[in-house]
């Protein structure tokens, strides 16, 4: 019969002892394994199970950063194979600092960076709250979905239509501001259309960049939504009814309560939106016919010009060296915007 | 200051009526108190009464003006609420401030009436501190403030002092009444502490199922209960319940119990129950005393044994089984009785209740 009452004491070790005194006596099992003791095998243990991941990163992160270090302090053409590698010390790193097509491009993708990354926060924030105030769950998510699919269409077909978008004279932005300028009613307001015409969308310097920042813009604006549509979602409704009693009208209501408590959202999707225009490629290139940024290099951005260095003019080293340099800069502008934003941003709140 | 006044005010959720037909009124500068078990729709009519939720039927009216359109701002209402609703993001400070800045008052005006609010909640030390970091009782007295800083036409409380412990709940209670009887604002206050109803309030609202029961003072509620649910609500302990049949001897009328016992019944408390009706008996715990202290000399008497003593200081409560029900006897004499010792118990028939059974 088992003994369910407690023990009635236990000697040195700890061993429980029952009634009569003789401790219980247990026979110890051996191990069958005889190669590596218990111990070590649970140390080995987690070392063995992340070590998938990291060869491949070690392979495929960690060696090529290291490589590209070691390249930027070299001259080499890739078609002359490894043996045309030449050390040239900081030449590839000064004579990137001397290139004004270096500085062209950062400022090109800072301009970019900004033109297209407010205005997708700008629209995306105010449709995102109407979405989830107004409407319920499943007419929501068709709405979203919709919005969502310009996100997930490749970036060279999304181009490549704007492409013939923007075409001078068969593209349909043009012949649509025609036809506005005849209509009856809404002519007037396109009344400087005629002067203007043919506008040429990718082919002056003035108008390349809104219309790669449009792209941009139209893209991402649905991603965004997204976001701040979960962040809205995580308010709860007795927080607009408080703010309601205290007296605030719907724009209060948005203002005081429902933006400070996406604020961590925000933080994200702006994060996001920085690194990401920081290192626009696609859209420019596409829509400059790869061209060396379109006309007197308008449209060519940093990860651009890389892409020229490198595999245009087959200087991987010089190419090493800007892209430290591109990298060095998205970093500063990150912390920037951690240093600046990031406290309130990532506070926990609630 | 406003009147308050709910007509044939009904809510539907869905299918499911909450609200049925209620009228109410509450005079300008009354305390009301909102009793009635969970679930009976106490919150539901102060969301209405504050604009948050719409009636499917009837008005709500504001010193005579029907006002069933009006948004929640428009009314000038401030609202505690059952789950505190405090901004997240904002510290105590701004929480409680915040309908003042709302408001467009200026920033020193602010500062020094959300001063005041914080001293009479205690909550001075804690101005600094964000929602998060505060415990439910100090979240709950943040709530408070944040309804107390204004100055509106009506105050709404739901369950305000639920979650404070026992000595702070009274210290509150005496709060409230003080800076009603200062301000004499029209309140609405929604309890499930009958206690702090019938010390709180002008007049009790008792509701069961989305229907008022009865309306009245505390002492009306206690001696003239128009049914056996409010009989059964106020009182602590709660009102004995007995069944029986009504039974009429000539101009007499009695309660007989299942056991054969006869009590005797006023015809003001017999009311229009017929002879030979089904009726529950209601004995008060305080108003039964035990015969054998020789001041039991009431007609009433009722045999029982007993089964409990349960000491709470003051008072013994009793628990004597009779007809083969458990009755509470408040015995304030703290007389030495035995366990299963047979006792009788006397009540004067003006204390007798007779309700006609449901
Ligand atoms: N939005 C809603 N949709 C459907 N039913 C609801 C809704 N709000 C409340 N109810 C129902 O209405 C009834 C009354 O709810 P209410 O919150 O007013 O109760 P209460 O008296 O405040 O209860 P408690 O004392 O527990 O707070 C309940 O049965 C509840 O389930
Ligand atoms: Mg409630």
């Amino acid at each position: 019969m088992p003994n369910y009452s407690p023990p009635d004491k236990t000697d040195a070790k700890g061993v429980w002892i029952f009634g009569d005194g003789t401790p219980a006596d247990y026979p110890v099992r051996k191990s069958s394994s005889k190669l590596i003791s218990r111990k070590r095998r649970k140390a080995l243990m987690p070392w063995l199970f992340i070590s998938p991941y990291l060869i491949l990163f070690g392979l495929f992160t960690a060696f090529p950063l290291g490589f590209s270090i070691f390249l930027s302090f070299q001259e080499w053409n890739p078609v002359s194979g490894l043996s045309g590698m030449k050390f040239v010390g900081f030449e590839n790193y000064i004579s990137a600092y001397d290139d004004p097509w270096l500085w062209k491009s950062l400022y090109n993708t800072v301009w970019l960076a900004v033109a297209s990354g407010v205005p997708q926060h700008l629209i995306a924030i105010p449709i995102a709250y109407l979405l989830v105030m107004a409407l319920k769950s499943g007419l929501r998510h068709i709405y979203t979905a919709t919005m969502f699919i310009p996100f997930i269409t490749s970036t060279i077909a999304v181009s490549l239509i704007f492409y013939s978008i923007y075409s001078t004279q068969s593209g349909i932005l043009n012949q649509w501001l025609l036809l506005a300028a005849d209509a009856p009613l809404i002519g007037w307001m396109f009344a400087w259309v005629h002067d203007v015409m043919p506008l040429r969308w990718l082919g002056s310097s003035s108008l390349i960049k809104p219309a790669i920042a449009f792209v941009v813009v139209w893209k991402y604006t649905g991603f965004n939504i997204v976001i701040y549509s979960a962040g809205f979602l995580t308010v709860s409704k007795e927080l607009y009814d408080a703010a309601k009693v205290d007296g605030c009208n719907g724009w209060q209501q948005f203002w005081h309560v429902a933006l400070p408590m996406i604020r961590p959202f925000v933080f994200f999707a702006l994060t996001l939106t920085i690194i990401g225009n920081l290192q626009l490629f696609e859209e420019p290139y596409v829509l400059t016919a790869g061209n060396s940024g379109g006309v007197s290099q308008s449209g060519l951005t940093a990860s651009y010009y890389l892409y020229l260095v490198g595999w245009e003019w087959l200087e991987m080293g010089a190419a090493a060296a800007i892209s430290w340099m591109l990298f060095l800069f998205i970093a500063i502008v990150t912390s920037l915007h951690f240093y600046f934003n990031g406290r309130k941003g990532l506070e926990g709140n609630r | 200051m406003a009147s308050l006044e709910l007509v044939n005010l009904s809510k539907t959720f869905g299918q499911v009526k909450v609200l049925h037909n209620l009228d109410l009124t509450v005079k300008e500068g009354e305390f009301l108190a909102l009793v009635g078990p969970s679930g009976c729709g106490k919150s539901t009519l102060l969301r209405i009464i504050a604009g948050l939720d719409d009636a499917s039927d009837g008005l709500v009216v504001m010193d005579g003006d029907d006002v069933s359109e009006l948004s929640p701002r428009e009314r000038n209402v401030a609202m505690v609420f059952q789950s505190y609703a405090l901004y997240p993001h904002m510290t105590v400070e701004e929480n409680i401030g915040f309908n003042l800045r709302i408001s467009g008052l200026s920033k020193a005006e602010i500062a020094s009436r959300v001063e005041e609010a914080a001293q009479t909640l205690d909550l001075t030390e804690l101005l600094k501190r964000k929602p998060s970091q505060l415990s439910g009782g100090q979240r709950q007295r943040v709530a408070m403030g944040r309804a107390l800083v204004r100055n509106p036409d009506a105050f709404l409380f739901d369950e305000p002092l639920s979650n404070l412990d026992a000595k702070l709940r009274v210290q509150m209670r005496e709060e409230i009444k003080r800076l009603h009887k200062k301000v004499r604002t029209t309140s609405v206050y929604v309890t499930h502490d009958q206690i702090e109803a019938m010390t709180l309030a002008d007049r009790i609202v008792i509701m069961k199922d989305g229907r008022i029961q009865q309306i009245g003072s505390p002492t009306e509620l206690y001696r003239e209960p128009n049914n056996a649910f409010v009989a059964g609500f106020i009182g602590s302990p709660a009102m004995n319940f007995l069944p029986g049949r009504l039974l009429f001897e000539g101009d007499d009328r009695f309660a007989v119990l299942t056991d054969g016992t006869r009590l005797a019944v006023t015809d003001e408390r017999a009311g229009e129950i017929a002879n030979n009706a089904a009726i529950q008996v209601g004995l008060r715990p305080e108003h039964l005393r035990v015969a054998a202290q020789g001041d039991g000399d009431h007609a009433n008497r009722l045999a029982g044994t007993l089964d409990l003593i349960e000491p709470t200081g003051a008072q013994n409560h009793l628990k004597v089984s009779v007809c083969d029900q458990l009755l509470t006897v408040v015995d304030s004499q703290l007389v030495s009785l035995d366990i299963d010792q047979p006792v009788t118990l006397s009540i004067d028939p003006n204390q007798v209740y007779v309700f006609a059974a449901a």
